[in-house]
């Protein structure tokens, strides 16, 4: 499955996207989380290690289901403080949802990972995305990681200067944080504008019509992918608009 | 006693084979200026987000004034290393000239009018003054290194650690910087410069430390 066209690709995490916004239960939400793992598996993808890096975000992901869970009324009270309903057999349901949902859009946008980003430029030019919009979605994915190593650099140099924030209350912390957005944008102003320079410098848009050296070609298991992809999905959405 | 003690400390980055530094046993006082060189890709930076705590040792220990590096927090190592980076851009965060000396000093506990007092000084020295109420990130690339020195220096740390200061200064701020290191010098301050400028090291050096196959080779 490495092998696949990166237009099959899209298609996969469109479909597998599009599955877990419309899909409303947990079990089912939780099909697909593991039919995905099992596509990252084939794909020798390792999930678990990636998501070990978000491990700082679990807290936040843990309040937002107690909060969800809180404010979904009905079903049956499982948990009652001085007449307020804290835990409820619709909002666990609620809960399980959006975790298996946010689970499921993490890990298909990994499928991207399996091909090179300058694949996916010419996979979009070959869908008849204007190149100009196909090379800025490459340059998004090339920069983000800068962007978050500049963060974390300021968030360094902050402490050095003498916070600390491991032990500075919630309230502060805030304040502090405060401090990363501004020279962020700024930094990303400064390169998106010495970016266009550089690309100018080098004939970028010179011409009208680009031409490409290598074209992407679909293979008979692009083909077997997207109509099972695309066909599963139809008939998903179908059964649940019609039932 | 040593302000930093480095015993035995080996490191690589993660995922690679090749060892940066090798067995490094080191002693850094707070006295003197004490230059690191080597060259380009050699483990001088490494070497120096080591000292504070950026980067853990895979093998040995450093201690910072008696205490392991590893227990204390980069706040707290902050207090009492000063450092600089190598790119300017990257510890610069507030609105103003100003605001980013005196972001440091306020940590200190300082009475306001303390603080007030210290940014001016350290403005005026640095030649930052007309400055005062400037985006930091729009200043001329020398500029953005004096006021990144500037905010380190306004702290007083024990030591101050350099990382290629003198990279976008013309001859008349070298100097200017160099007179400064002189001054923390005879205050009982250490210095560590880790810099390519030869003609600098021979100025104010004390100590010349060369960084070659991982290790240091003292001069």
């Amino acid at each position: 499955m490495t092998g696949l066209d990166p237009r099959t690709k899209i298609v996969m995490i469109i479909c597998l996207s599009t599955l877990a916004v419309f899909l409303n239960e947990p079990w089912p939400l939780l099909l697909l989380f593991i039919l995905t793992l099992v596509i990252l598996l084939i794909m020798r993808i390792n999930f678990f290690r990636i998501i070990m890096r978000f491990k700082k975000l679990l807290p936040l992901l843990l309040l937002m289901l107690i909060i969800q869970s809180v404010f979904s009324a009905g079903g049956d009270v499982l948990l009652s403080f001085q007449g307020v309903n804290i835990l409820t057999t619709n909002g666990i349901n609620t809960s399980l949802c959006i975790l298996f949902r946010l689970l499921t859009f993490f890990s298909s946008a990994m499928i991207i990972m399996t091909s090179h980003s300058r694949d996916y430029v010419l996979a979009l030019v070959q869908l008849k995305i204007p190149y100009e919009i196909a090379f800025m979605v490459l340059v998004s994915l090339r920069f983000l990681p800068v962007f978050i190593e500049e963060i974390k650099d300021t968030l360094v140099a902050m402490q050095l200067r003498g916070v600390d924030l491991q032990r500075i209350p919630w309230r502060h912390k805030i304040k502090f944080y405060t401090h990363l957005f501004a020279p962020l944008l700024s930094r990303v102003m400064l390169k998106a504008h010495q970016l266009a320079i550089a690309m100018e410098a080098r004939a970028f848009r010179v011409y009208r019509r680009r031409t490409y050296l290598r074209l992407l070609h679909y293979s008979a298991k692009d083909y077997v992918a997207m109509v099972f992809f695309i066909t599963a999905t139809i008939a998903v959405l179908a059964r649940d608009f019609l039932y | 006693m040593a302000y930093i003690d480095i015993e035995n400390v080996s490191f690589c980055y993660p995922g690679q084979s090749r060892f940066v530094l090798r067995d490094i046993n080191l002693r850094i006082y707070k006295e003197g200026v004490t230059a690191v060189t080597g060259a380009n890709g050699s483990g001088k930076t490494t070497f120096s987000k080591l000292l504070i705590g950026l980067l853990k040792p895979v093998k040995g220990r450093i201690q910072l004034n008696g205490k392991l590096l590893s227990s204390l927090t980069l706040a707290q190592i902050g207090r009492q290393i000063g450092y600089v980076f190598q790119n300017p851009d990257k510890q610069l965060f507030c609105e103003t000239v100003e605001e980013e000396i005196a972001f440091g000093v306020r940590n200190l506990g300082l009475p306001p009018e303390r603080v007030t007092q210290k940014v001016r000084e350290v403005m005026d020295y640095f030649e930052l003054s007309r400055y005062a109420q400037a985006y930091p990130l729009s200043l001329s690339a020398g500029e953005k290194r004096r006021l990144a020195l500037a905010a380190v220096f306004a702290l007083e740390p024990g030591l101050l650690l350099l990382d290629e200061p003198t990279t976008g200064l013309d001859p008349y701020r070298k100097q200017l910087l160099g007179d400064y290191l002189d001054k923390l010098v005879a205050a009982n301050r250490g210095v560590v410069v880790i810099s390519h400028d030869q003609k600098f090291i021979d100025r104010y050096a004390t100590r010349l430390l060369r960084l070659e196959d991982g290790q240091f080779i003292e001069e």
